[in-house]
């Protein structure tokens, strides 16, 4: 039997807010900390073979897939199945993990319903998480006291993903629907059906919708139809992506660009209008998880269904690989 | 007034000359006489008185030419008369000078000769000189001649002096002489040196003719039991009939005890210990026997205890033809008579023969397990060589249909990474090569395995051969070393006990491919379900065929297949989708599960490089992340489950071809979209994604 590592699949990751630190969290329940420091401006002298893997390899607790990770200032925030942990960032940079700081737990209807967390978005202005989980629902918790102060309900199936801007909220589900939260009313004012647009749909691959993002006048959505942005007060299709790829599941806006990956070879910038910027190779199968930061540098962490993890610094090119293994 | 005296003296001169030559007549007389007249004047007459003369003479004669030339100028008669009479006077003057001037040359040359006649005595004198230091150094040459010269006596070693005055007798030591002497005292010293020896010499002889006799006595002892030995071949020869009547098996045994002992060291190590395991485990299981030509190995035994020590070179032609056999040798020697020349391919192929040379004994081991299908390895020993090497064949209870199940009990094939990394391919022995080229062999070990056999390290190790101690000491390339037993009674134990359970676990696998092949999947207990794909073929594919696949790549890449594998090709069909799976087989199934590489003929193809759905299914197949299946790994249970798997993938893609009727709790879940392909016995089962 061969290990399960060598069939890794990433589903999550977010940086450390000191920067130094990339967290990806797989399957199997694994949290890897890679130290970035190391791996960027490495000491040739006090390098090793494995400066590429893992610093600490963290299993946690009962095995369940890590589905989500967000990152606050005290917090390492981690989505898995039925519940969402607090964990302090000192516990998390140390070799041996002790508990979390605080547990939320997600109650489903039945014994057998597992709910994922399957992602998270912190709204650093007011101090809330909004949780997209498996039961079809939007979750928001005050992080103050973990009280749950909102419940998002309208999706007819899992939501995979959920974004935010100015108290907007966009939400992604299987059920094909992208759906607009207002956030003070925690109801749902517009709602998109990318499946239904006939020069976006792909019937063959499916209506789910894999990720949406919000501009400041645009979004962003792709899954099973194609990516694709439409104008956020008209909720016109105004750009159909022309990538060949099997289903999306990542997209956001990056200074004027949109950056998307999923089941493809490459993770694509494109312009508004439509044109390839930039192809950048990747390792695995399907990028499930792609972050950018642009502090203290430029960095690109791409990860998915393969033990490695791309990082590049230039948004260009791919520096170096990760194992995440 | 010196002026009177010269001019008597010259006076007389003239007279004497004068009155000479008037007195006689014979002209030289005259001549000689002045001659030794002169001689004598001049030796007289001091020189310097002479010349004081000389000077005087001179002062005169110009006193008289200033004289005449006054006279002159006055011009007058009374002046020519004077000046004529000083004319005279200067004249006589000039006469007595000459007069001087012959003395002093008479003088010098008188000089001159006495100088000489010094000088030949000085010379004379030196030569004397010389001729004395001569011989006073020849004479100091002689002498340290005479001063290093050493005596024969000083080389011997003599008996330290206060011994001598200890041991010798009075007669000889003499002290009241010697003590004083130095020469007397050497001299009898040597005496007694002398006497000693002597005596010395004497029990020497007497020794030597001592050991004679013992040895006379040793050999009539000998020669004795000798004459034993046709006595006990009687005994046994009497016994015959009573050991058949009891069914004694003595004789047997004595015969392949005797051939053991002809056995090189390592395959008697392993025949005695083989034997000593087929005793323990039954003959059932497994058998020991000796075959080959037992002469030409007690020939062998006999050239090689003849030139004990000295090992046979590898490159010595002149041995080669000792050690051929008979064919061989007369074949040679016709052609020897027909042409001297050998050609040099037989010559390269002559020398070929010499270095894979064997042990013309071998050891056969065969193993059996329980349905009677049983591996039989013959070891043989290569001489030069120094490595055992194996051959194989396999005896089958009954003939196996299918092509791939056959493959699967074929002794290569079962033999190959026995251990781990033991392929067989290459000598263990790290000095092969060097004994190879020092042959003149270009062609690699690699190269002559069909023809002699492999040489598993197991196999050397069976035979208490470890080469690893070799390394050490590479360039002590004939070093013998012995084999070492524990190490050869360790690895029969372990072999035997790891090739029944290889062996098991192939007829096992035959049986389960032989069914594959059929299309046919022993269902697996407890799992209730319905299976809608089916098998539609299975068969064993090349290694070219399986790396070319895109889907192996990885696998490939990580260094979990290789062409070592066993690999199989099997086609799954559900309708219109094709499942083509690339099963890599290691040699140590079941122990490492099948790996299967999988590509999926549907709305495309897809293979787990580029559709994360095949590889969460390889996943499910390779890995132990499915804890609850990880008791079984064989082929037909994971054969199970590759189907249940395809029939959930096909059943979730919501196309009317494939109509789902598996209870699925839900049919994706999670943003990877992960299908439920694990089974939970709830009810009439479940499929769930986690």
């Amino acid at each position: 039997m061969l290990d399960k590592i060598i069939y890794n699949t990433v589903l999550c990751q977010t940086f450390s807010p000191c920067g130094k630190y990339l967290i990806a969290g797989n399957i199997y329940g694994q949290i890897a900390v890679f130290d970035l420091d190391c791996i960027l401006h490495p000491v040739i002298e006090l390098l090793t073979p494995d400066y590429n893997r893992p610093k600490h390899l963290h299993l946690l607790g009962n095995g369940a897939q890590i589905c989500s990770l967000a990152s606050t200032e005290n917090f390492l925030i981690v989505g898995t199945v039925n519940e969402i942990s607090g964990w302090d960032w000192k516990s998390i940079v140390h070799s041996k993990l002790s508990k979390p700081a605080w547990v939320i737990k997600i109650t489903s209807q039945s014994s057998f319903e597992q709910t994922d967390v399957n992602s998270l978005w912190y709204a650093e202005e007011e101090n809330k998480i909004y949780a997209a989980c498996g039961d079809n629902k939007v979750y928001v918790y005050h992080l103050e006291d973990g009280k749950l102060v909102n419940t998002f309900d309208g999706h007819k199936d899992y939501i995979h993903s959920i974004h935010g801007r100015a108290q907007q909220v966009i939400s992604a589900g299987e059920d094909g629907l992208v759906m607009l939260w207002d956030t003070r009313t925690g109801k749902s004012h517009n709602k998109l059906e990318p499946h239904t647009n006939a020069k976006v749909a792909r019937p063959d691959i499916g209506k789910w919708i894999g990720s949406a993002s919000l501009g400041d006048d645009w979004i962003v959505c792709g899954g099973g139809p194609r990516l694709s942005l439409w104008h956020l007060r008209s909720l016109d299709a105004v750009t159909v992506f022309d990538i060949p790829d099997h289903g999306i599941h990542v997209s956001f806006f990056h200074d004027d660009c949109v950056v998307a990956g999923g089941a493809a070879k490459y993770l694509y910038q494109l312009s508004y209008s439509g044109e390839v910027k930039v192809e950048l190779p990747v390792s695995a199968t399907t990028v499930y998880s792609a972050i950018l930061r642009t502090s203290p540098n430029n960095l690109l962490a791409i990860a998915g269904s393969s033990p490695e993890i791309d990082i590049c610094t230039s948004f260009n090119y791919r520096d170096q690989v990760l194992h995440f293994r | 007034m010196g002026k009177e005296d010269t001019s008597t003296k010259k006076r007389r001169k003239l007279n004497t000359s004068l009155t000479s030559d008037s007195n006689k007549q014979v002209p030289v007389d005259v001549y000689k006489r002045v001659v030794e007249f002169e001689e004598s004047e001049a030796q007289s007459r001091s020189a310097e008185k002479d010349a004081a003369l000389f000077k005087k003479i001179c002062q005169d004669v110009r006193q008289l030419f200033a004289e005449i030339a006054e006279l002159k100028a006055k011009g007058t008669d009374e002046a020519k008369e004077k000046i004529h009479a000083k004319r005279i006077e200067a004249s006589l003057l000039l006469v007595a000078l000459k007069k001087l001037n012959r003395l002093e040359k008479v003088r010098t040359r008188a000089g001159r000769e006495a100088l000489h006649k010094e000088k030949q005595r000085v010379d004379s004198t030196h030569l004397l000189l010389q001729n004395l230091l001569y011989e006073a150094d020849h004479l100091n040459k002689e002498v340290t001649k005479c001063l290093q010269f050493k005596s024969k006596d000083e080389e011997i070693e003599l008996v330290p002096l206060e011994d001598f005055y200890k041991e010798a007798p009075k007669e000889i030591s003499r002290p009241e002489i010697t003590k004083n002497d130095e020469h007397q005292l050497q001299l009898a010293r040597l005496e007694w040196e002398l006497r000693q020896r002597r005596e010395l010499a004497g029990a020497c002889n007497e020794l030597v003719a001592s050991k004679e006799r013992v040895a006379a006595a040793i050999a009539a002892a000998r020669s004795r039991l000798d004459a034993l030995a046709p006595h006990l071949r009687d005994v046994l020869k009497a016994t015959k009939p009573l050991q058949e009547c009891l069914a004694l098996r003595l004789d047997e045994k004595r015969d392949e005890a005797r051939a053991a002992s002809l056995l090189p060291p390592p395959l008697f190590l392993l025949y005695a210990n083989a034997s000593a395991y087929s005793d323990v485990l039954g003959v059932s299981h497994l058998t020991v026997g000796i075959s080959g030509d037992e002469d030409e190995a007690r020939r062998w035994e006999q050239l090689n205890t003849n030139s004990m020590g000295s090992e046979l070179v590898v490159s010595n032609d002149s041995d080669s033809d000792q050690d051929n056999n008979d064919e061989d040798q007369r074949e040679k020697k016709k052609r020897h008579h027909r042409t001297v020349k050998i050609s040099k391919e037989e010559k390269a192929e002559a020398k070929k023969k010499q270095v894979l040379q064997r042990h013309p004994l071998n050891v056969q081991v065969s193993v059996k397990v329980d349905d009677g299908t049983a591996l039989n390895l013959i070891f043989f020993y290569l001489l030069n060589l120094k490595i055992v090497v194996v051959k194989f064949s396999m005896s089958l209870p009954k003939p196996i249909t299918g092509v791939s199940a056959a493959d699967v009990l074929n002794g290569d094939c079962i033999l190959n990474e026995l251990y781990t990394g033991d392929t067989g391919n290459d000598s263990p022995h790290p000095a092969t090569t060097y004994l190879l080229n020092a042959a003149g062999i270009t062609e690699n070990f690699h190269h002559f395995i069909p023809e002699i056999g492999k040489p598993y390290v197991w196999a050397q190790r069976m035979c208490g051969l470890d080469f690893m101690a070799v390394v050490l000491d590479e360039h002590k390339v004939y070093k013998t070393f012995q084999p070492c037993q524990s190490l050869s009674v360790a690895s029969v134990e372990n072999f035997i006990f790891t090739l029944k359970k290889r062996l098991k676990a192939r007829v096992e696998l035959m049986k389960e491919l032989q069914d594959l092949e059929c299309g046919k999947i022993l269902p697996v207990k407890d799992l209730p379900i319905r299976l809608s794909g089916s098998l539609t073929q299975w068969q064993s594919v090349g290694w070219p065929e399986y790396s070319q696949s895109p889907s192996t790549t990885f696998l490939i890449s990580e260094g979990l297949a290789s062409a070592d594998n066993m690999l199989y090709r099997a086609i799954v069909t559900r309708q219109s989708a094709k499942l083509v799976a690339l099963v890599a087989l290691s040699s140590d199934y079941p122990k490492k599960s099948p790996l299967f590489s999988l590509t999926l003929h549907w709305n495309g193809t897809h293979h787990a490089g580029i559709n994360d759905d095949i590889r969460d299914i390889e996943r499910l197949l390779n890995t132990n992340w499915d804890e609850e299946n990880s008791g079984t790994h064989t082929l037909s249970a994971k054969m199970t489950k590759l189907l249940t798997c395809i029939d959930i993938l096909l059943e979730t893609t919501g196309s009317i071809e494939f109509p789902p009727d598996k209870v699925m709790f839900r049919p994706v879940r999670g943003r990877n979209r992960i299908k439920p392909y694990k089974f939970i016995k709830q009810g009439a089962g479940l499929f769930v994604q986690y």
